[in-house]
């Protein structure tokens, strides 16, 4: 075989892969790209003061205010769960427990992702799955699980078991999503260990609807 | 829609597909180039006045689309994979997109090759780029580019069979 018929042999493998993103999604994400660029430098100041804010709420219970009254034992607690936009735009959602799931429904909603949140088992019947193929579930919402290093603030506790660090991440990417669809996630554990079983955990597309996803 | 719009959509039909197959030639994961190059079409949108004047805008989002792989995979390398519940439910749904659209002996071979030489087949194979073109964009000398190219086809050809070695005897 010389090369050109190499060549020919190699380049016609691939001709049956092809990119399934419709233009209009891309123009989307561009314009999304433009705008986060378009920031002023100056918001950075903000920045600092809303990552300061981040912080002290990832030490707080997620979905409840912080107590009025100081903790005699200052320990560090990781937050429920937790919403973050990312800089390319994805949503990234940290779950350690799932308290709140209401909250963190109306949170996802708010950052554009309509969402139904449910423990596993409870799934809302009103959901209808949308037909999508694995590799888009898989561009629209991964699951990952990621160690988070935990810092405690004054002495440590010695009489207590070390707090479990390991938190579940769903990464979301709304520029992803199909019109009409929305994400169902599904998770029925208290503090996540490494021994997760992966049963414990539902994920998917569904139609968006006020039954199902509220919006 | 715009002009510049539309030079872009025309400019995206014209290469999306060419530069989804050299990017994944270079990481070897079809789900990993997909999100890489729509980041890397995005990004060219978002800065479509100046890359639309670049000599090889093509050559430009694979560039910025194996940089992006390399920047997703720096912030996530803390992370723990966990297998995907989604795919576990459906595992031959799994393989079909695992193995879909590409020869799997190709790609294999290919992925066999080392990471330049790899790079060099992608812009010179899908991108049509020339020499000089390939060796500005992964910053080597010409030569180099020469030298990688023809190792490479070396190598695949020791690699993949030929027509006439798959015919039963």
């Amino acid at each position: 075989m010389n090369d050109d018929d190499l060549i020919t042999l190699v380049r016609e493998s691939f001709t049956g892969l092809r990119t399934t993103t419709p233009v209009d999604q891309i123009l989307r994400r561009g314009h999304a790209v433009r705008t986060r660029r378009r920031i002023p430098v100056l918001t950075g100041a903000l920045a600092v003061v809303a990552g300061a804010a981040l912080a002290v709420t990832t030490l707080l219970p997620g979905g409840h205010p912080p107590s009025p009254r100081p903790s005699p034992l200052p320990t560090a607690q990781l937050a429920a769960w937790t919403v973050t936009r990312q800089a390319d735009g994805t949503i990234r959602v940290n779950i350690r427990e799932l308290q709140n799931s209401v909250g963190l429904q109306r949170q996802l909603r708010a950052d554009g992702v309509p969402a139904s949140v449910t423990l596993t088992g409870q799934e809302n019947p009103a959901c209808r799955p949308y037909p999508a193929s694995a590799a888009l579930q898989k561009r629209v919402l991964s699951i990952t699980s990621e160690i988070i290093p935990l810092t405690h603030q004054g002495p440590p506790p010695s009489t207590s078991p070390p707090e479990p660090n390991l938190v579940l991440v769903f990464h979301i990417n709304p520029a992803a999503l199909p019109r009409g669809a929305g994400v169902q996630l599904a998770t029925s554990f208290t503090p996540v260990r490494p021994g997760l079983a992966t049963s414990a955990i539902r994920h998917g597309l569904v139609y968006a609807s006020p039954q199902c996803t509220g919006s | 829609m715009g002009s510049q719009q539309r030079d872009f959509a025309e400019f995206y039909r014209e290469s999306c597909d060419n530069c989804l197959r050299a990017v994944l030639v270079s990481v070897g994961d079809q789900d990993t180039a997909r999100d890489s190059v729509d980041e890397a079409f995005a990004r060219a949108f978002a800065s479509w006045r100046t890359v639309s004047r670049h000599p090889a805008p093509a050559a430009w989002v694979v560039r910025t689309a194996l940089n992006a792989n390399i920047s997703r995979w720096r912030r996530r390398r803390r992370e723990v994979p966990m297998p995907d519940p989604g795919l576990m439910a459906d595992p031959a749904a799994a393989d079909a997109a695992a193995g879909r659209s590409v020869d799997p002996r190709i790609m294999a071979a290919l992925l066999r090759l080392p990471a330049r030489q790899r790079q060099v087949v992608a812009l010179r194979l899908f991108l049509d780029l020339d020499t000089a073109h390939t060796a500005e964009v992964l910053g080597i000398a010409p030569s180099t580019v020469k030298a990688h190219l023809a190792r490479a086809l070396a190598a695949l050809r020791d690699i993949i069979p030929t027509p006439r070695q798959e015919m039963p005897s």
